[in-house]
């Protein structure tokens, strides 16, 4: 042990460093590199492989079901539309719910605002959510049916309200998953049920009218559906469908964000 | 003037007669409803630590010592009472816990380094520096869950020490490494506490207390049972733990 010896009089050190998320922007950049390396081994091929599972997905699903909806000319973009928005629902909410548990030991190291490791665990889909969304617009340019304008612009904004809904998801969830660690087991049932109750595989106008209304309140459904209509059909949806995406999202981010703050102080004593 | 101030802090954690951990063991224990006790961990504690001054705490194991920490550091929320912190905190803490094992070294400075609040152009032309403190030049690339334990533990303290604010929150340090590796982090810890940090520092170790702290609390059932110079406290805890009280060297 070496000993030293200690001023009697303590000299207090001016402010020289900043505070624990004072650098938010560095701390994002860092979070989501992170992820990307250690999802994809920090590679493009890597990320290529990633997209093997949802591609193999369409494949088989477009084999089996366009001979059962063969009367549908627009069944495989549609197929192909719902499929990846259906893919960045199920991975965002699958990383977004173990997000706080996966990094928790980053939380032991210092207070900073612990909702940026959720916020950034959905990174890795929005990425493949905006690869996607690049492929299927261009997909559709090449087969004769580009977007209008508008119609790109509307589509963005229900992404957009689609990442918002998958934020209030996963902070709620994130924070709850500390408390019931069989929640991930629990979503991955629902998310298997969710996968048939939105219109993915079969087009919305073969079940009855009366049903559609409880279908839309699975925030997939809304989202594909209105995508589909602005991308494939060319037709803008109503003005009320539009209020009713708007309240879906703000519904659930703000639930999510209630629930956050009211379990993530106490957060690094369930880890 | 208190730069860390705590008044009436108390924490308890409720302990379940069963520990339910999931959704189907709260499902199927519906119909058979658990009993909770209060483990009360800290009591009614009142503490100032003045700027740039280094406060040693001493205490049995489960006396609340690293609870108190956590609280101090933000991450922990006390049941009871005001804390106020007048500056930014750096805790280190379970040390050797706490890195991505699928990254390497670089990358888990930097991941560690922002979220201590480091940006990332001071972290970029810190990593020499960190790992050569570490003595882990040699494994930069290697991934953690390569590292021995020691060797994790020598990177968090080196990054963390890169680091420091104004406050410096330690829990069992100069517990890793060589010595060679101790006698580095003595060395910056000197620097610290010559530079006015405050430090926070607990220890079981009576030596450690009286040579590196100006004053010390000994925590005995979540209360502060004594407030004095640290080599009294140190004797005091010797004296607690039933044995003889060798001398402890008093600070030059």
């Amino acid at each position: 042990m070496i000993a030293f010896p200690i001023s009697a009089a303590p000299r207090p050190v001016p402010a020289r460093r900043p505070r624990p998320g004072a650098h938010p922007l560095g701390l994002v950049w860092t979070l989501v590199r992170t992820d990307f390396k250690v999802r994809y081994h920090g590679t493009v091929a890597g990320f290529l492989w990633a997209l093997l599972k949802p591609f193999t997905m369409f494949v088989v699903l477009l084999g089996v079901f366009s001979f059962v909806f063969a009367s549908d000319r627009h069944y495989k973009i549609n197929l192909i539309v719902a499929l990846f928005l259906w893919d960045f629902f199920a991975e965002a909410t699958k990383v977004g719910l173990t997000s706080l548990h996966a990094k928790g030991y980053l939380l032991t190291k210092a207070r900073f605002p612990s909702w940026i490791l959720v916020v950034t665990s959905v990174s890795n889909a929005v990425i493949t959510l905006g690869v996607f969304s690049v492929v299927i617009v261009a997909f559709l340019g090449l087969a004769g049916r580009p977007p209008s304008l508008a119609g790109l612009g509307f589509f963005i904004l229900y992404l957009g309200q689609y990442l918002l809904m998958v934020v209030g998801f996963s902070l709620a969830t994130s924070v709850l998953f500390l408390r019931y660690r069989d929640l991930n087991q629990v979503w991955e049932v629902v998310s298997q049920a969710g996968f048939f109750v939105a219109p993915i595989i079969y087009p919305l106008g073969i079940l009855p009218e009366r049903l559609h209304f409880y279908l839309y309140v699975w925030p997939p459904t809304p989202v594909i559906q209105f995508s589909r209509m602005v991308l494939v059909d060319g037709v803008l949806p109503s003005t009320r469908a539009h209020l009713f995406l708007a309240g879906v999202t703000a519904v659930t981010l703000a639930a999510g964000i209630l629930i956050f703050r009211r379990h993530a102080p106490r957060a690094a004593e369930y880890l | 003037m208190a730069i860390v101030s705590l008044r009436g802090i108390g924490k308890s954690f409720r302990i379940p007669s069963v520990r339910r951990d999931t959704v189907r063991e709260h499902v199927f224990g519906l119909l058979h409803p658990r009993r909770f006790e209060e483990l009360r961990v800290l009591d009614g504690v009142d503490l100032d630590v003045r700027a740039g001054e280094t406060l040693g705490i001493m205490g049995r194991n489960g006396s609340g010592k690293s609870t108190l920490l956590k609280i101090v550091s933000g991450i922990y929320q006390p049941d009871r009472g005001e804390v106020r912190v007048a500056a930014a905190v750096t805790p280190i803490l379970e040390l050797g816990v706490g890195w991505n094992p699928e990254l390497n070294a670089i990358d888990n400075i930097y991941l560690i380094g922002s979220v201590m609040g480091l940006a990332l152009s001071e972290i970029r032309s810190a990593i020499d520096e960190i790992l050569s403190f570490a003595d882990l030049e040699r494994f930069a690339n290697l991934e953690l869950r390569h590292y021995s334990s020691g060797m994790a533990a020598r990177l968090a303290y080196s990054v963390a020490f890169k680091a420091v604010r104004e406050i410096l929150v330690l829990d069992e340090i100069f517990a890793v490494g060589d010595a060679g590796f101790r006698a580095r982090c003595h060395q910056r810890y000197r620097e610290l506490s010559a530079a006015g940090h405050t430090v926070i520092l607990v220890s079981h170790e009576p030596y450690t207390i009286a040579s590196f702290c100006h004053r010390a609390v000994l925590l005995e059932g979540g209360r502060i049972a004594m407030d004095d110079r640290a080599e009294r406290v140190a004797e005091a805890y010797l004296r607690l733990l039933g044995g003889a009280a060798p001398a402890v060297p008093a600070p030059a």
